[in-house]
């Protein structure tokens, strides 16, 4: 089923000075969808982000917002869109309280039980001026204003760097919910658990560019999963195999990577050695970032 | 180890502090330069000491004269202000090496180390003496160097030294018993300003001699640190022993400052942080609504700083109009406060204090502006304009807090100015005369602020660099044109050569017109402007 598109971005570019820090980004987040947005520091994230909400000009490739040019419509697609920014300043001398008022009053008040329940459920004090709050507590009062109050669309950029195990757990219940309330989100972030746990599809940007999107289950096709055998059997049989990488053998302990649609092979392989012992490491994000921006990055940025 | 965490905050404060030590004693040896080029003649002196000691106001101001001896008149001149600067830069430099470090957590990682508990406040207070003995060494120095008795500069400095470790020891205990560095430099700064106020009443209600030329203070004197300073006396019946009470204070307050350090946790403090209020009033649901809120304990400062320097224009009225009879090179220099006039003493003197307060008012609206640029790049302008919220309604917001600033303080500066004169017994009409002379200069105050919108909507990273420069420009070649022997065709370029210096002046209506005129004009066009760029951090 096709849905409608919240964000379209192509072929974006942004310049600061001499150094590109888009060049070329391709995006699309549909209705109804999390969408994580991948990529190591510097790649480009809160620039799009920025330039999503129209505080920022791209220098080429178009943008669309909720149906229009963020650029040139900022002020009317701002109400239906809640941001979290990745580095949350707040005003020193305004407690935690005074600023979710601020900030959900200028997009036309909170939904009351909303905010006390995310109070309640972030563990926030209002009544402590900002300046004293540590980094985690800024970021949930900036996550509190940006929930408190329905949007059709959330800019999240790096929501979780200050949270605890605890306080993630609360901030993936209240996406559930807003997903389930109909709206889109898109999530930056370099945590790669976060995304496989939140995320419905993923775009991964490396220096501006955008290198992979789809599903997770599309994604998988480039990654790899991780076996260890303890066997008497010589390691040749495995390096034998189409798609093993990596092989080191060790007293009688062989690892080695597969390409995920070749482990039926490597099973049946197993299933005939009778191994004593056996771990299996299933594909995750982690890999498949590792193998983008670790091995190779060069290479991948120019596919 | 405590040596190192000294040589460590020596470091960190190296330019900080020479900056305070020498400009303390730059102040000192200019105006002890100052007393013998304007006041070269004994008579002259008389004149102006007998003066001020039959003026309470001045008293207040600046302590009691004893005598008029050169270096008497300069320590009475003088020594209140540097007595201030010393306590001031004394508790500053505390703070910021003991709460201000907890509050960074800076603290944290020094405490992790085999430092221990009390060695950094020991290392703070270690560093705070070093800084009060270099102020004392250069501050006599530089007496010494205008001209002063030797011995006389050397106990004074040793006066401000003490008094600065007596401030040292305030600002250690305030550090212990505030939850943060501006509670903390809050108290200590109330402290010093007590100080002064303390011994301004005991100088004020003192006892004047038969022949005007010297005053004893009253009793009250003797309960202020600057109070013990004067009652030194050094160039005349020096008496050290008032030192010693500083210096017991200073000891006291040291200790003390300890014991509370050895009894609490790193990062706690005797009195709690308030908790403040869990929801906004009503005043915090928009972008004008927020503005004001972040404006308006900056504003209370600028008011202060303009009605105390405001009031000078009534309450020193009478002394300036007697001074000027008296001494001809005096009324000369107060002629030429205000640019190209010859004037009657107090006319001329009213209108260039008010000229001063003028900067001031514009000083209030740049620093606004320069707030929208800290917001901006800070981050917080991101989080409020992701909101429904246009960018130039923000900056429109900005503006008008920008403009009302300098517009409140001008209007302060007036009403304290007219105040002033009443309050030493001038008629009503002075009083009208003082606010037409401050409000007078609002539009080319604005022209400044203007300016500065304009370079934050176009060059948003140069706004405070050249914020500053804006102004300084306009004051230099504006006020203090004609005294720097400025050329006339460079000085114009200022907006305050252009409004009217009244009541020296009249009122140009014309002139006027053009600069609020000018003034809009810069920020409708910074408005206008802003839309075109992008949010730069």
């Amino acid at each position: 089923m096709a849905t409608a598109a919240v964000i379209t971005v192509t072929a974006l570019q942004k310049r600061f000075g001499r150094h590109p820090a888009l060049d070329g980004l391709d995006l699309e987040v549909r209705e109804g969808e999390v969408h994580g947005f991948l990529g190591p520091n510097g790649a480009g994230k809160s620039t799009t982000l920025r330039i999503l909400l129209g505080l920022m000009r791209a220098d080429g490739g178009t943008a669309r917002v909720l149906g229009r040019d963020p650029w040139t419509a900022t002020v009317a697609i701002h109400r239906d869109i809640s941001y979290v920014p990745g580095d949350v300043s707040l005003w020193p001398n305004l407690t935690g309280g005074e600023t979710i008022d601020l900030l959900t009053r200028l997009r036309g008040g909170a939904d009351e039980r909303l905010r006390d329940r995310l109070l309640r459920d972030f563990e926030l004090d209002p009544r402590k001026k900002a300046r004293s709050y540590s980094k985690g507590n800024r970021q949930k009062v900036a996550l509190v204003a940006a929930l408190a109050r329905r949007a059709d669309l959330y800019l999240l950029d790096e929501p979780t760097s200050g949270l605890d195990p605890v306080m993630e757990t609360v901030f993936r219940r209240h996406i559930d919910r807003v997903r389930d309330e109909g709206a889109a989100v898109l999530l930056s972030s370099h945590i790669l658990s976060e995304v496989e746990q939140l995320c419905d599809r993923v775009t991964i940007i490396l220096a501006g560019r955008t290198v992979e999107t789809g599903t997770l289950g599309e994604l998988r096709h480039l990654t790899r999963t991780s076996f260890r055998v303890t066997t008497g059997a010589d390691a040749a049989v495995f390096a034998a195999l189409d798609g093993v990488a990596d092989l080191r053998a060790e007293n009688g302990t062989v690892e080695f990577d597969v390409d995920s649609e070749r482990v039926p092979a490597v099973l049946e392989l197993l299933a005939t050695l009778r191994p004593e012992g056996l771990a299996v490491t299933p594909p995750s994000l982690e890999s498949l970032f590792l193998r983008h921006y670790g091995e190779e990055p060069a290479e991948a940025a120019r596919r | 180890m405590i040596a190192r965490l000294v040589l460590a905050q020596l470091r960190r404060d190296r330019w900080q502090l020479l900056f305070w030590a020498g400009g303390v004693a730059l102040l000192a040896g200019s105006s002890a330069a100052a007393v013998g080029q304007e006041f070269g003649d004994e008579r002259e002196r008389a004149a102006i000491v007998a003066v001020a000691a039959a003026n309470p106001a001045f008293l207040f101001l600046r302590g009691t004269p004893d005598g008029t001896g050169v270096d008497a008149v300069v320590f009475f001149q003088a020594f209140a202000f540097l007595a201030v600067l010393a306590g001031l830069m004394s508790t500053f430099l505390v703070v910021r090496h003991t709460r201000g470090d907890e509050d960074a957590g800076r603290a944290e990682l020094v405490g992790a180390t085999p430092a221990g508990r009390l060695p950094p406040l020991a290392a703070a207070l270690i560093t705070a003496a070093i800084a009060d003995l270099l102020l004392g060494a250069l501050t006599a120095a530089a007496l010494v160097a205008g001209g002063l008795d030797p011995e006389g500069s050397a106990l004074t400095g040793a006066a401000l030294a003490l008094i600065g470790l007596a401030f040292a020891g305030v600002a250690a205990v305030a550090a212990q018993l505030m939850p943060n560095s501006r509670g903390a430099n809050g108290v200590a700064g109330a402290a010093v300003g007590l100080a002064y106020l303390v011994r301004g009443v005991g100088d004020a209600l003192g006892t004047p001699s038969d022949d005007l030329l010297r005053v004893e203070p009253a009793t009250a004197t003797w309960f202020s640190p600057i109070g013990w300073g004067e009652l030194v006396r050094p160039y005349t019946d020096a008496d050290a022993r008032p030192l010693l009470l500083a210096l017991a204070t200073a000891l006291v307050l040291w200790l003390a400052a300890f014991a509370l350090r050895a009894r609490r946790d790193l990062g706690a403090s005797l009195l709690r942080e308030r908790p403040g209020r869990p929801r906004a009033g009503a005043l915090l649901g928009s972008a004008p609504g927020l503005a004001w809120r972040l404006q308006l304990p900056t504003l209370v400062g600028w008011c202060v700083g303009a009605a105390v320097l405001g009031s000078f224009a009534g309450l020193l009225a009478p002394i300036v109009a007697d001074a000027a009879r008296e001494n001809a090179s005096l009324g000369e220099l107060i002629a030429r406060l205000v640019p190209g006039t010859r004037a009657d003493a107090v006319g001329a003197f009213t209108a260039g204090i008010l000229g001063m307060t003028s900067v001031l008012a514009a000083a209030a609206g740049a620093q606004a502006v320069m707030r929208s640029r800290a917001e901006e790049a800070d981050g917080r302008a991101e989080l409020l304009l992701s909101a429904p919220l246009g960018i130039r309604s923000w900056l429109t917001a900005q503006v008008g807090v920008a403009f009302a600033s300098t517009a409140v303080v001008a209007l302060v500066a007036g009403l304290a100015a007219g105040a002033g004169f009443v309050g030493v017994g001038e008629d009503g009409e002075w009083f009208g005369t003082g606010l037409a002379a401050a409000l007078a200069h609002v539009p080319a105050a604005l022209v400044v602020v203007g300016v500065v919108v304009l370079v934050f909507a176009v060059l948003p990273r140069l706004t405070v660099a050249l914020g500053w420069a804006v102004l300084v420009l306009a004051l230099v070649l504006g006020q203090l044109g004609d005294l720097l022997g400025i050329p006339d065709a460079l000085q114009d370029v200022s907006p305050f050569r252009h409004s009217s210096a009244l009541p020296v002046e009249e009122l140009d209506r014309a002139a006027t017109l053009v600069l609020l005129a000018v003034a809009a004009l810069a920020a409708g066009a910074a408005v206008a402007l802003v839309r075109r760029r992008d949010l730069a951090s």
